[in-house]
């Protein structure tokens, strides 16, 4: 499976509890995304999807198993390798956006090209490409308090492509919006990772926005099994 | 309820430990401070108080001259007079002991019929004064302290030398005395001896210190003190023992008052501290707080729990302060005893007591302190409704709309304080105090529009520095306290850095011009006496006569008063065999003729010191008046001079205008000036041996100078000790903002982790941070400082002191110092970075922190 960017094989995560049993999360995950291709991963409210995403991104470590980015795995390196690991080949989105308030919104979508310590200019530029993409190339000198809901996620998509990565892992990147802004972001997060060859794993409560993923994927007590086909 | 409340409230302050140490230590610090100062304050006082009631415990009266002695026949006049039911002589000197460096004997003189109970100990047997025969017959018997005994291992028996001036006398130790037993504070260097053999001893025929009096017990203190001045005339004065205290009380006033004023800058800097620390505390629990009022708990209950809890802090604080105040007043009471003794003729303090009502004070600022700065914060949760508490988003940032108006208002406050002063309250002699407080007060009112206006107009180029700058701007409210606390404590450091400096390099300039001679004579026991006993003869003719001397001026002195009674050093330096080569016509002066001067000083006229002009208000032409034992005499001012040597005054004149006044007055100082080629430590060694039966101080030029300066360095010494602890409060300001923005920020930190920073880097950011409030606060605080530093010396020291000061500016000091208080603000970054850079990415989610 060398072409895949993420491979998860029988991970375990279970969390310390103050007093009492650990509690167990994730009872042996095995899945991979492929590169360029889209997941969409359904499941319960507290079913362990954060989680899984977390392991993904080598926020987290598991309890047990083995998660390979890039075709390293993660759990063998130290902070700092992991760290530009996920800079390189990881975008984040989130529920909550997490934009900083009283960065503009270029500076935002530049943020990761400036942790990695990118070119000036490309970085610009490419955060300036990134915003006209989803209709934002006006507004990058505003600061990105000042934005709508969708607006906001939509820059987080744009930052999350800032530097190319081959994966983007979304966490109910809808969540926080109405429906029709929700669809609307979903189909700029889609159409983007496609145009530009990015594998794409993200969580979602839709039906409908679990469609357009090539497969779907369903967490339920802590294992991931292939939910219905995509209609 | 509150009680209850109060407990679960305070697990809070459990589990942020170094919150809570870094509140408790800028409480402790501020206490800590005003401690130091008041006990060294009171320290000098009780010294005095102490070596008073030792000495003079019996009398309700004394009688003093003018200057520093009386003629004996007063003594018959005041026992003669019908109010007095007993009377009695003392005469006090210093004396140096041979061979030690630095030690000093206080000797008094008293009569062994003296209605006094000395607690004299003759081996091991009280003995009443009147019962030892050996005092009056014993050559050089005198009675010593235990302490000061044992120190020099002398035991009853044994003899030992002192000198006195330049003359050596062998002292035998006939007994001990404990004046501690009638005065705890008494210094352990008084010494006892009879007074006819102190007299001849001291060559003070004649002459006595003072006249302890007891007063009829029928008379009434007041009535009886008017009657005895009366009769005696003006040319002694009448004290009680509170009037005594209170002129030592008033010589100090200025150096007590400028060390209280100081100390209070470490409590302001401490309350910055309190506020953001509970503001911080308050907002993580507002939730707390919401479900408490949803459940019904009142704003008031809401209050009380929280000013309930920052006065525990404030008690916390005081108890550690308590100790932090004692030791560095034990570190600084060498320095400031040499200031008491060297500038102010007062006793050292040997010992520091903590008087009861100084813990009163230290719970009252600590305590007080606490509260004032949880007042706000405490006033602001309370007020806030129960919705907003439990809301998710935030507090909304008051501070950031309300920036431009405390600008303003600061601005505003400078204004009408520069207003109110030049209308008139200029001539409030507190003006430059009130002056320095606003000017404390106006500073952080500015910083949060000006850290805001720095930190937005930062381009954040990148992940590094300038981000975290940028970001310092967006959570004005905590960084806001911090850099105003910092820049309230940099003005204070370079306010004070500026004036020692310009100072100092002022009184280098007059040490030149004044300091002219190549070797300065003097007795061993000038240091303590100054001069009060004369060279003896031999030693004069002798160094005038030496081959290498090309010329010797002289110098005669008293220590005075003028007829309004504030202290003044009368002084004649005439060169030996010319009565018209006046020392002091060659002078720097402020105002007078120079050309004339000469002449007017032989025609009697005087030259006055600075801040004796600017104290009493004197310009040339008018005239000096001065008390003498024969009442006031007038002398007219031909010249006022630049003279950085005394606080309270100078007044030069010719020495028979001097002695026209006082009577005889002999050489207590020798300047030489070589003949040319000549090198002045050879010369010393030479005349050292050459009049090695004398105890001489014979220092060159360059060591005069020297220790002068040294002089100098150790009237401020103490103010290093303030500054210090300031800037301690203030660095751990700068951290605690730090500790709670990481905090706050755990999602910002959490994002950047997320996003690929590796810890590193949000370290590094966390540092970036902290030179940036480091170098905000340090940037206001020098434009704080050079404003405070005008208002020290172009008024407070005009007021207080009296001189002239040319700015000058100590780039070395400042540099230091600007070194230091941005390697402080880097060090107080490093904890807090350390914890931001921790903050695990996967925070992002939890949703509870935003
Ligand atoms: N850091 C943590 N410590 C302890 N328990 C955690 C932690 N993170 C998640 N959990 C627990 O793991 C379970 C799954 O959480 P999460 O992955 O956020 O679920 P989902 O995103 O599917 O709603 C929850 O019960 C949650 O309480
Ligand atoms: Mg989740």
């Amino acid at each position: 499976m060398a072409d895949c960017l993420l491979e998860f094989q029988d991970v375990h995560r279970e969390f310390a509890t103050p007093a009492g049993p650990s509690r167990p999360v994730l009872l042996g995950v095995d899945f991979a995304v492929e590169r360029g291709a889209s997941l969409a991963m359904v499941g319960r409210s507290g079913s362990g999807k954060s989680t899984l995403l977390h392991l993904a991104a080598g926020i987290d470590l598991p309890s047990r198993g083995e998660v390979r980015l890039a075709g390293r795995s993660l759990a063998s390196l130290d902070d700092p390798v992991r760290s530009r690991l996920r800079r390189d080949h990881v975008g984040l989105v989130f529920q909550f956006f997490h934009l900083l308030p009283h960065l503009t919104v270029r500076d935002n979508v530049s943020l990761p090209g400036w942790i990695a310590g990118d070119p000036h200019a490309e970085v610009r530029a490419r955060a300036e490409d990134l915003l006209a993409a989803v209709e934002l190339g006006d507004r990058g000198d505003d600061l990105a308090g000042r934005l709508s809901g969708g607006q906001m996620q939509r820059v987080a998509i744009c930052r999350a492509l800032q530097r190319r990565p081959g994966l983007v892992l979304a966490d109910e990147p809808t969540g926080n919006l109405d429906e029709t802004v929700g669809a609307r972001v979903m189909d700029l997060l889609v159409g983007l990772c496609a145009d530009e060859g990015v594998g794409l794993l993200y969580v979602t409560h839709s039906r409908e926005q679990a469609s357009r993923a090539d497969r779907v994927l369903r967490l339920r007590d802590g294992r991931l099994a292939a939910a219905e086909a995509p209609a | 309820m509150s009680g209850r409340l109060l407990g679960a409230m305070l697990a809070h302050w459990r589990q942020s430990r170094t919150l809570t140490v870094l509140t408790v230590l800028g409480v402790a610090l501020g206490v800590g401070s005003v401690v130091c100062i008041q006990l060294i304050n009171q320290g000098a006082l009780a010294a005095f108080a102490g070596g008073m009631r030792a000495v003079s415990g019996e009398a309700d009266l004394v009688v003093l001259g003018h200057g520093p002695d009386l003629d004996e026949t007063i003594y018959r006049e005041v026992l003669a007079h019908p109010d007095v039911r007993a009377a009695w002589p003392l005469v006090r000197a210093w004396a140096k002991v041979a061979g030690r460096e630095d030690e000093f004997v206080d000797i008094v003189g008293v009569d062994v019929f003296a209605p006094v109970d000395y607690p004299v100990d003759v081996g091991g047997s009280d003995a009443a004064l009147g019962g030892l025969a050996d005092m009056l017959t014993d050559p050089g018997w005198i009675a010593l302290t235990p302490e000061f005994a044992g120190e020099l291992d002398l035991a009853v028996g044994d003899t030992f030398t002192v000198a006195v001036s330049d003359r050596l006398l062998t002292l035998s130790v006939g007994a001990l005395v404990d004046f501690r037993r009638r005065a705890p504070l008494a210094s352990r260097k008084l010494a006892l001896m009879d007074i006819a053999q102190a007299q001849h001893l001291l060559d003070r025929g004649g002459h006595v210190d003072q006249i302890d009096v007891r007063i009829r017990r029928d008379r009434d203190l007041a009535t009886a003190q008017r009657r005895l001045q009366d009769t005696l005339g003006p040319g002694v004065r009448v004290l009680s023992p509170e009037q005594r205290q209170e002129s030592a009380a008033g010589l100090l006033a200025a150096f007590r008052l400028n060390l209280t004023a100081l100390s209070l800058i470490s409590v302001m800097v401490g309350v910055f501290l309190i506020f953001s620390a509970v503001h911080a505390s308050l907002v993580r629990r507002r939730r707390q707080f919401g479900l408490l009022r949803s459940l019904g708990a009142e704003r008031g209950q809401v209050l009380r729990v929280i000013l309930l809890e920052a006065a525990l802090l404030g008690v916390a604080g005081t108890l550690v302060g308590l100790p932090i105040g004692y030791g560095a007043a034990m570190l600084n009471v060498d320095t400031v005893s040499s200031t008491l003794t060297s500038i102010y003729l007062l006793d050292e303090i040997e010992q520091l007591r903590f008087p009861p009502l100084l813990v009163v004070v230290a719970v009252a600022v600590g305590l007080g302190g606490a509260l004032l700065g949880a007042l706000l914060p405490a006033l602001d949760i309370s007020r806030r409704d129960p919705v907003a508490l439990l809301g998710a988003a935030g507090l909304p940032e008051r501070i950031g709309r309300m920036a431009p108006g405390l600008a303003l208002l600061g601005l505003g406050i400078l204004l009408a304080v520069g207003i109110w002063y030049s209308a008139g309250g200029h001539e409030l002699r507190t003006a430059g105090f009130v002056l320095a407080f606003f000017l404390m007060v106006s500073l952080p009112l500015m910083t949060p529009l000006v850290l805001r206006a720095v930190c937005s107009r930062i381009p954040p180029r990148g992940f590094g520095w300038r981000l975290g700058w940028r970001g310092l701007a967006t959570r004005l409210q905590s960084t806001s306290f911090a850099v105003a606390a910092l820049a309230v404590t940099v003005s204070m450091l370079v306010g004070i850095t500026l004036l020692i400096g310009s100072f100092r390099a002022t009184l280098d300039t007059w040490i030149a011009r004044s300091l002219t001679a190549d070797i300065y004579v003097t007795g061993a026991s000038w240091q303590r006496d100054l001069g009060r006993t004369a060279l003896s003869d031999t030693v004069r003719t002798r160094l005038a006569a030496h081959d290498a001397v090309e010329y010797v001026d002289l110098q005669r002195r008293r220590e005075g008063r003028t007829d309004s009674g504030r202290p003044v050093r009368l002084i004649a330096i005439a060169r030996e065999g010319r009565t018209d080569e006046h020392w002091s016509a060659r002078t720097p002066l402020l105002a007078g003729d120079l050309d004339r001067l000469a002449g007017r000083l032989d025609d009697g006229a005087v030259v006055i010191s600075e801040p004796l002009a600017r104290g009493l208000d004197l310009a040339v032409g008018d005239s000096l008046r001065l008390a003498t034992p024969d009442g006031p005499r007038a002398r007219p001012i031909a010249g006022i001079a630049y003279d950085y040597a005394s606080e309270h005054g100078v007044a030069y004149m010719a020495v028979p205008t001097l002695e026209s006044m006082i009577g005889p007055v002999g050489v207590a100082a020798m300047a030489l000036t070589l003949e040319p080629g000549r090198d002045p430590e050879r010369v010393i060694d030479a005349l050292r041996s050459e009049l090695a039966g004398h105890a001489l101080e014979l220092r060159s030029n360059r060591r005069l100078r020297a220790e002068v300066v040294d002089i100098f360095d150790q009237t401020f010494a103490i103010t290093r000790i303030l500054q210090f602890m300031a800037l301690v409060i203030a660095v751990c300001g700068v951290s605690l903002t730090l500790l709670i923005m990481a905090r706050e920020r755990a999602t910002e930190l959490a994002l950047y982790r997320a996003l690929g920073a590796t810890r590193r880097q949000v370290f590094g950011l966390g540092l970036g941070e902290g030179t940036g409030l480091g170098a905000l606060g340090l940037a206001l605080g020098l434009g704080g400082g050079a404003a405070l530093a005008a208002i020290l010396i172009l008024v407070i020291n005009r007021d207080w002191f009296g001189w002239t000061i040319r700015f000058a500016l100590p780039a070395g000091a400042l540099l230091a110092q600007a070194v230091w208080i941005m390697g402080g603000a880097v060090l107080a970054a490093v904890y807090p970075a350390l914890r931001a850079s921790r903050t695990p990415a996967s925070e992002l989610t939890r949703e509870d922190l935003l």
